[in-house]
């Protein structure tokens, strides 16, 4: 099955004003990315196993926010991923907002064993719409594949709620098992490094993607990896 | 049951002897166990001793000092019978879910040194990793327990995450049939903000951090000023009274100790005691809001911990909050009209060299006045910090207790029913 669902929005990017090139003279971007979603879905898991490649049986709930900090290099080009990551429970959303409007993109992430949090997407998407900067690029990610026989959400749902809302992509991850995790932020990277090169020198830069906006369904960059098995 | 630490009666403060000799440290143990024993054993109980051996190098020493202390400091009657559970609370709970999560991952709370035995002289078998996983279970439970019956007992507290590593350490230290007094007292009186139902009191609290700062550090207050870090770094210190982010539990039950003893706002002019003490490395980091929050929200594990305490207590004498609260109020303000972040955030998009522009920005607001400040406020702060403790947290007993009038005029929201 395909387990990543991918919607370029070309015609919105040209809006897109916020990637920075880092003042840091080894770095050539810098993304902040605001990492959301309901209480112990796996936020904290996913970051961590971004920053340093481990997953932590002991992880706490998160208290506020914290930010993780990872350099890429995409194509040559050195990438600062700046993810922040959040409290999920709903008395700290007051405090997590104002951290929303000088995010690039957000990720929300909800648990494939826990549909409530699956039914919260559109609540963390409307927050986005209403604090965040305008076109902001979102991606969801269904944590906790590695637990598919208690799986409660079908990635095909996920797909439809995506298409709905526009976001860029959704992908089926495992913090404990190292499924896509890299590719999340890889992903998120590229589609942000293209928005800024399509802001800075016109559409060129993007004349191999799709213009039209429907959803494009593919598995991305180095298929085998990416896939759920579940 | 009564939990007994296995470091028990051997090193509660690894600093405890500040580099004197064995023999010294034992005799000023053993002077100290002695004067808490005669606060306790006096008709009625001396607690303003108590509160004064709290708070002095080495707090209450070992758990077994601590069960029969904290329930004066809370003035809690460790005799009466326990409150009673209703039946059915995990169904009834609305908490419960969230409850249940947040115990669940807790499992660094259970250290391998915590294991309840019978008696301190019995040999503790100490796995080399985390508590056994059949006690530990049996703990979380009793943790769920306790938080559910007292947010059962009192509608108007509402559970925050968080509030799960203030209980845990009652639990561990006390036990769970004594924890559920303790708790529900300090539920009720220092922790009763962070429990409303939106978390504005706690932002308000949080305003007060930065104007403590002001007053010893001017530039660092400046430079943090400048990169826009917020206070939100603090936040898990604050309402955890700093639980969820130490990892030795000798240190939280320390802190305990010395924020029992004291005003509810103790916690935050600690927070502001660290931020001062880290002051190089805060001052060497880049100037904007990332770098400064993730390098202040990493707590080191090796703080002086008995000279930071002092220090909050000497700032707490000569900042009360009653002189803080008019600062604290217009820092909320500014917050509020501010909105600067977005802008910045704009100007470093089509600048494309953030830190530059913060730098920029940093200079321009270093005013000749407040280094003046800064030199006037420094050596004022060093000379309290070599007064001798004892002497100082007799001073901030009074301290404490001679605000809480003036306080109230200025912070009419804040409980402040500090003691009992």
């Amino acid at each position: 099955m395909l387990k990543v669902g991918i919607k370029f929005q070309v015609a919105r990017a040209m809006q897109f004003s916020g990637s920075a090139r880092a003042a840091d003279e080894n770095v050539d971007y810098l993304f902040k990315i605001i990492l959301i979603g309901d209480s112990n879905v796996g936020k904290t898991c996913v970051v961590q196993h971004f920053r340093s490649g481990v997953y932590t049986e002991t992880q706490q709930n998160t208290i506020g926010v914290d930010f993780t900090v990872r350099s890429l290099e995409i194509d040559g080009k050195k990438v600062k991923m700046q993810v922040w990551d959040t409290a999920g429970q709903e008395r700290f959303r007051t405090i997590t907002q104002s951290y929303y409007r000088s995010a690039h993109a957000a990720i929300i992430a909800y648990d494939l064993t826990r549909r409530s949090t699956f039914e919260s997407v559109p609540h963390w998407i409307h927050e986005i719409e209403k604090y965040g900067a305008a076109n902001l690029i979102i991606m969801l990610i269904g944590n906790k594949c590695d637990l598919w026989e208690n799986r409660h959400v079908l990635f095909e749902d996920a797909c439809t709620l995506a298409e709905k809302y526009g976001l860029l992509a959704v992908l089926e991850t495992s913090a404990k098992e190292s499924r896509n995790i890299d590719e999340v932020f890889v992903l998120m990277a590229r589609e942000l490094i293209a928005r800024n090169s399509l802001q800075l020198y016109g559409e060129s830069a993007l004349n191999n993607l799709p213009l039209d906006s429907s959803p494009v369904l593919v598995a991305q960059g180095p298929t085998e990896k990416t896939h759920c098995t579940c | 049951m009564a939990l007994r630490s296995a470091q028990g009666d051997g090193h509660t403060s690894s600093r405890w002897d500040g580099g004197a000799g064995k023999t010294d440290f034992d005799a000023k143990r053993k002077k100290k166990v002695a004067e808490i024993h005669q606060a306790l054993n006096s008709d009625p109980t001396d607690v303003a001793a108590l509160r004064r051996l709290a708070i002095s190098e080495g707090g209450l020493l070992t758990d077994e000092i601590r069960r029969k202390v904290w329930p004066k400091l809370l003035n809690v009657n460790s005799s009466e019978p326990p409150p009673v559970p209703e039946q059915n609370l995990r169904q009834m709970s609305k908490d419960y879910q969230q409850v249940l999560l947040d115990v669940r991952r807790s499992l660094r709370r259970f250290p391998p040194g915590c294991l309840p035995c019978s008696s301190a002289s019995l040999p503790a078998p100490r796995p080399p990793t985390g508590m056994p996983e059949e006690q530990r279970e049996g703990l979380q439970e009793e943790l769920i327990d306790i938080i559910l019956l007292v947010l059962e007992r009192n509608p108007q507290l509402h559970y925050y995450q968080g509030y799960h590593d203030i209980v845990v350490t009652f639990l561990l230290v006390v036990g769970k049939r004594l924890a559920t007094s303790l708790v529900e007292k300090l539920s009720t009186h220092h922790v009763r903000d962070f429990m409303d139902p939106t978390m504005d009191n706690t932002k308000h609290i949080l305003n007060y951090l930065m104007p403590i700062i002001d007053q010893v550090n001017p530039e660092l207050h400046d430079f943090m000023q400048s990169a826009e870090v917020g206070t939100i770094f603090a936040l898990s210190w604050l309402i955890t009274w700093f639980g969820h982010v130490l990892s030795d539990f000798r240190h939280v039950v320390r802190l305990y100790d010395f924020f029992l003893a004291c005003h509810p706002l103790m916690p935050i002019y600690f927070a502001a005691v660290i931020v001062l003490y880290r002051e190089q490395e805060v001052l060497d980091c880049d100037c904007d809001m990332a770098s400064v929050h993730h390098l202040l929200s990493q707590i080191p594990q090796d703080l002086p911990y008995e000279t930071l305490i002092s220090r909050a207590g000497d700032l707490f004498v000569q900042f009360p909050p009653s002189e803080l609260a008019r600062k604290a109020a217009a820092h909320q303000q500014a917050e509020k009209t501010a909105a600067s972040t977005f802008k910045d955030f704009e100007l470093v998009s089509a600048q494309q060299r953030p830190d530059m522009v913060l730098r920029q920005r940093f200079r321009g607001l270093l005013r000749p006045e407040d280094r003046t400040k800064d030199v006037l406020t420094k050596p004022r702060t060093n000379r309290f910090v070599k007064l001798a403790v004892m002497g100082l947290t007799v001073a901030l007993g009074a301290a404490a207790l001679a605000v809480v009038k003036s306080a109230l005029e200025w912070a009419p929201k804040f409980q402040l029913q500090l003691f009992p």
